[in-house]
């Protein structure tokens, strides 16, 4: 088989390129992806790396979410395939991989597609209406430049068990 | 160095001694004496642990053991005769007592806690020992405290003629430290001189003689530094340790001496009183002293020679390398496996990759080695463990050490010695019994018999605690576990069920907490130390005969040989130490039992068949036994057939430990330990053949 090889679009998040629309501590900022056709965000301090070509190895007995673990460089990390931790179908063909580091813990996404980096205001994100209508999912907010409405992704709860 | 840095090395160092000094300690208080040795090493431990701890400042340290090594000075100077049989015992309690006293104190320094200042009472009981130690020896010698100061005079006042000044110490100078140089070392006098410009650094002038003076213009005063060493005098003992310190670091010292003046009124006075009293110990102390000064050189010599072998490194250094090294065999595999080599024949390349490869295998042997370190140590502490337990239990107990060379990976040894503790204080306190006429009565030897073993089958650690005690009561446990809650009473359970029971949280047979065991943590604990290592325990007993607990420890091995084989797409590692045998088997050599599943007949033996597909779901692999092979595995006591696609070649392999997230997931349950980056940049799955075993059969 091939060594993956690793296009990085985007290595560690720097300042360049990100529409800068407002800045300061009571802001921060969210990369944010699609799937199905949702925009969620998630806060760009977490992000490690944005991959589009990886070669994912099975490994049995874990939940169907998880599509096995990859080689980043000597590092294993697992690829979680977030249509079906949301329990939506797979999708399949290809797909963008974000890799993120929560304290130290180390896990890739599957996703459809990277839209972009934005500063979202703090107090802009809003708790959704109820918690339990969407997983995973710790509020959201309208995004500021218009182009609609943002999910923002609980890593916490993405991590758990 | 930083400040914590000596702590640190201050710690490690006393730790040492104390670990030394305690099978010191134990040896012979088997042999119910001290070795001329034994004692002289003693002393140079307590001198040392003296020495470091007034340098840190930990003063109550410095004089408890100052008040030890002075006990051990009369030891040394008057034979192990002059302890009687009587004080014997109270001899070793007070020594391990003392180990006691500075391990509890060091954990205090380690936890930069403040230190107990109070050591009156623990003085007071040396002092009395040393108090009864002397009282015996009265009646032949002198009250030992003025003893070495009469002595000392004694060679002096041969060579007196030389010697300008009166050597006899002086009441403003108390404090004394004799220093001697290295036999053959030359210029003493200079070497002389440059310690008391060194010690006029922080000392005054004023404060403190040194004798003979003149070393710096007098070249012949070499001789008389030669003959009786080079005597300082200092008035305060703050200065006295410091120029200790200086001494230490000091190039070409034999050994010094530090020596409290005590004014002896008389002696001072009527000079011929002094030698009338110096002339009856002298014949004992002159024999004592070519004696006591050539092992302390033989013993320097050791010291330093141990310094020059071993040195100590931050362990995470040793991860470091490890994980670099394992770096290196990945990257020389993808080199020397290039797929840009592919039906190239380049001679001159091959023969440089095979010198490459052998060095790399060299490279890991000797890492791997690194961080092994033998069990020795673990084991020797529950010596202490069983002679304490005896003597407070009254029970007759000998422990049998067998295997301690085996050397494990350090981060198994430093988690180990608790659960081993704590089994070993359960066999002392439950295990071996009350009476020793029921032992007697049972037809045993009145002294119980607890054995330590260790083992390494190349793939794990099996840890062996064994007594020949009374073994598991199973209706007492059944009863208790009812008691619990953890057991429901209408359910028939098994032998080996009832044993679990042990082991299941807040279970504790005792009915009072003792102190040694039974303190509401129990086997549970023992059992979750020994899993968070990978590990498992088991309980085997027979009533009357004594029970066996077995703990197994995988080998954290960075780096091992592996036979990969495939299923479908992947790539599974098994450790070669677990495969027997490969073979080719058809649909006619497979047995099948009662409840469907297969077996297979191997030389005289039946084993279970698992498929690694059906067992892990994999979406692919062979289904025909023809289009696969099997591989007989063993590990421990279990045995079995494992079926595969191909084999695809054995292979030194890197172990990496699963990402943390996916530990959340329990998968070690199910027999895969860890995976590996092949050559080529994928991954392979390493599986660990007991715990597959026992996932399948459950």
């Amino acid at each position: 088989m091939n060594t993956a090889k690793e296009d990085v679009l985007f290595q560690q998040v720097d300042d360049e390129g990100v529409v800068k629309e407002i800045t300061g501590p009571e802001s921060r900022k969210y990369l944010i992806f699609i799937i199905d056709n949702l925009k969620i965000g998630i806060d760009a301090e977490y992000v490690v790396e944005i991959l589009n070509s990886y070669s994912a190895t099975y490994l049995p007995m874990m939940p169907d979410y998880i599509e096995g673990i990859f080689n980043m460089r000597g590092q294993i990390i697992p690829i979680m395939d977030i249509r079906q931790r949301l329990g939506k179908y797979p999708k399949g063909g290809e797909s963008l991989l974000i890799v993120l580091d929560y304290n130290d813990t180390q896990l890739g996404i599957q996703v459809d597609a990277v839209e972009l980096m934005m500063d979202i205001p703090n107090d802009s994100i809003l708790p959704i209406p109820s918690r339990s209508a969407q997983k995973l999912v710790s509020g959201m907010c309208t995004l500021p430049d218009g182009s609609g409405t943002m999910l923002v992704l609980d890593c916490e709860q993405l991590l758990g068990p | 160095m930083s400040s914590n840095d000596i702590l640190d090395m201050y710690i490690y160092e006393t730790n040492t001694l104390l670990e030394q000094l305690e099978n010191i300690v134990l040896d012979a208080e088997k042999e119910n004496t001290f070795s001329e040795e034994n004692v002289n090493e003693i002393f140079r431990i307590m001198h040392t642990i003296k020495g470091s701890s007034a340098m840190m400042e930990f003063d109550p340290l410095a004089t408890v053991s100052h008040r030890i090594e002075d006990m051990f000075f009369i030891i040394r100077e008057n034979g192990m005769a002059v302890v009687s049989d009587a004080n014997r015992p109270a001899l070793f309690d007070l020594m391990l007592h003392s180990i006691d006293y500075f391990r509890v104190e060091m954990e205090k320094v380690e936890a930069e806690q403040p230190l107990n200042k109070d050591v009156d009472s623990f003085l007071a009981n040396i002092n009395s020992l040393i108090a009864k130690i002397k009282g015996e020896d009265s009646e032949e010698a002198p009250p030992p405290a003025p003893e070495p100061a009469a002595a000392e005079p004694v060679p002096a006042a041969e060579t007196s003629g030389a010697v300008p000044r009166s050597n006899e110490g002086n009441p403003d100078f108390r404090y004394e430290l004799r220093v001697f140089f290295d036999e053959g070392c030359g210029m003493e006098n200079l070497r002389a001189y440059m310690l008391v410009s060194a010690i006029q650094g922080f000392c005054a002038a004023s404060d403190f003689l040194f004798e003979p003076a003149g070393v710096e213009s007098d070249a012949s005063t070499a001789e008389q530094v030669i003959e009786n060493g080079f005597l300082m005098q200092f008035r305060n003992p703050e200065d006295r340790e410091k120029a200790i310190a200086e001494v230490r670091s000091a190039g070409s010292v034999r050994s010094y001496q530090p020596h409290d003046f005590e004014p002896a009124p008389p002696k001072v006075s009527i000079p011929a009183e002094a030698v009338a009293a110096a002339e009856t110990p002298a014949p004992a102390v002159k024999s004592a002293a070519p004696a006591k000064s050539a092992p302390a050189k033989g013993q320097q010599g050791s010291a330093q020679h141990q310094k020059e072998s071993l040195i100590s490194v931050n362990l995470s250094k040793l991860d470091e390398l490890s994980a670099i090294v394992g770096e290196i065999v990945i990257t020389e595999a993808m080199v020397t496996a290039s797929p840009d080599l592919k039906g190239l024949h380049l001679d001159a390349f091959s023969k440089s990759a095979r010198q490459l490869r052998k060095l790399t295998d060299e490279l890991q042997d000797v890492s791997m080695s690194l961080r092994m370190i033998p069990v020795s140590n673990t084991f020797q502490k529950m010596n202490r463990i069983v002679r304490d337990m005896c003597k407070k239990l009254n029970k007759q107990v000998k422990l049998t050490l067998i295997g301690e060379n085996t050397e494990v990976d350090k981060t198994i040894v430093d988690s180990i010695g608790d659960p081993i503790m704590h089994m070993v204080r359960n066999s002392m306190d439950h295990g071996i019994e009350e009476n020793v006429q029921d032992r007697i009565d049972a037809g045993k030897d009145p002294v119980g018999e607890i054995i330590l073993s260790a083992e390494d089958t190349g793939s794990e650690v099996i840890i062996q605690i064994k007594d020949d005690g009374a073994g598991v009561n199973d209706e007492a446990v059944l009863r208790k576990a009812i008691n619990n809650g953890i057991a429901s009473p209408d359910v028939e359970y098994s032998h080996k069920e009832i044993l679990n029971f042990l082991m299941a949280p807040g279970f504790s047979t005792n009915k009072e907490v003792t102190e040694f065991s039974g303190r509401g943590v129990g086997m549970d604990v023992v059992k979750s130390g020994v899993e968070s290592l990978g590990g498992s325990v088991t309980i085997t007993s027979e009533q009357g005969k004594g029970m066996i607990t077995t703990m197994r420890i995988p080998l954290t091995m960075a780096i091992m040989d592996g036979m990969e084989v495939s299923v479908g797409k992947s790539i599974f590692t098994i450790p070669i130490n677990n495969i027997r045998s490969s073979l080719k088997i058809t649909e006619n050599d497979i047995l099948h039992d009662s409840v469907n599943g297969e077996m297979i007949k191997i030389m005289d033996g039946y084993y279970p068949i698992i498929r690694a597909q059906e067992f892990y779901n994999l979406p692919e692999g062979a289904e025909r036994v023809e289009d696969g092979i099997l591989m007989w595995l063993e590990s421990g006591d279990c045995s079995y057939g494992l079926f595969v696609d191909e084999l695809l070649g054995e292979q030194q392999i890197v172990v990496k430990p699963f990402p943390t997230y996916v530990n959340n997931f329990d998968i070690k349950n199910y027999g895969i330990t860890g995976c590996s980056i092949l050559g080529d940049g994928n991954i392979s799955i390493i599986l660990d053949a007991g715990g597959l075993y026992t996932a399948a059969r459950g």
